[in-house]
């Protein structure tokens, strides 16, 4: 029985696809890089279907530009946000530098949202740095204690709109600053 | 498998699998931070978790301001072509130009048609 069974080397390697690949990738190294600078199609997806109407498809090229534009984005601002931290001599790029890079390209929205999630974050861990003094949760606690905290994390700082396709202004409903109105 | 570290449990969505208000996994979101410059060395913790949160305003916008296209073509089906659209009107998206008409050009470029050509030389 020397039939390879189940194992299919060719020289294109495999082709596992499942995080979105860009056109002409070919070899393991190409397809682990691929993996590596994108955020999953699953993920990107849901967001994606969350924000649509119920009866909307999305087509799978339309999610893989996606996951490409994200990673652009997030280059694209770190860029921004490291060469900030570069020039004041700093080492770590944090949060604010974030936020700041981002009113500075042109995302004020995202911004001034961020910075309220931010700061609530911070009050939330340090509020957690007090209760671990005091006790450790046990696991089952721990996942509670996780959704309810992010869970109040969300509702409290940015009020993102739960229901899909609020044109009437810009990502969060409430600023008319992206002009989602703009004909094309 | 995965070793649990700063992004497990708390961070992450739990260790049951649920994703909660975190829809995006903090770990590759770092490691493509790092990717985008060799002066990009030490984020903090927070940093992956406010992109977190960054990029999905992002995805929404885009995905919405793309959707808008697919209307106006009295479609159902959000595709690239509409993606590319809502890039190309919005302002801040500029920097995805190159990316998103690299995405339109994988197949046969059409000013390289070499019957086009020959048609043009002999007119």
């Amino acid at each position: 029985m020397s039939d390879k069974i189940g194992i299919n080397f060719d020289r294109e390697g495999h082709k596992y696809n499942f995080a979105g690949a860009g056109a002409g990738v070919s070899g393991e190294d190409g397809i682990i890089k691929e993996q590596d600078r994108l955020l999953p199609i699953a993920n990107v997806g849901r967001i994606m279907k969350q924000i649509l109407p119920p009866n909307a498809k999305i087509s799978k090229e339309a999610k893989e530009t996606m996951q490409e534009c994200v990673s652009e984005f997030i280059s694209f601002v770190t860029g921004e946000a490291s060469d900030k931290c570069h020039k004041e001599k700093r080492k770590t790029v944090n949060g604010d530098d974030i936020c700041w890079a981002l009113a500075t390209l042109g995302f004020d929205n995202y911004a001034e949202q961020l910075k309220r999630y931010l700061h609530r974050y911070r009050e939330q861990e340090g509020e957690r740095a007090n209760n671990n003094q005091s006790r450790a949760p046990p696991a089952g606690d721990f996942n509670e204690e996780t959704s309810n905290y992010r869970g109040e994390l969300l509702m409290r700082s940015a009020e993102i709109p739960s229901t899909p396709l609020k044109f009437n202004g810009g990502v969060d409903g409430r600023s008319n600053t992206s002009s989602l109105s703009r004909p094309f | 498998m995965r070793q649990a570290g700063t992004y497990s449990g708390i961070l992450s969505g739990g260790i049951s699998g649920r994703t909660g208000p975190h829809l995006l996994p903090l770990a590759r979101i770092k490691k493509i931070m790092k990717k985008s410059g060799d002066d990009v060395k030490m984020i903090s913790g927070e940093a992956p978790i406010v992109f977190s949160k960054a990029c999905e305003l992002f995805i929404e916008e885009l995905t919405q301001r793309s959707w808008m296209v697919t209307m106006q073509g009295k479609r159902r089906t959000l595709n690239k072509e509409d993606v590319a659209s809502a890039v190309a009107a919005t302002d801040i998206f500029d920097f995805l130009l190159n990316l998103v008409s690299e995405s339109d050009r994988s197949g046969v470029d059409a000013t390289d048609h070499p019957l086009e050509m020959d048609a043009l030389i002999r007119s």
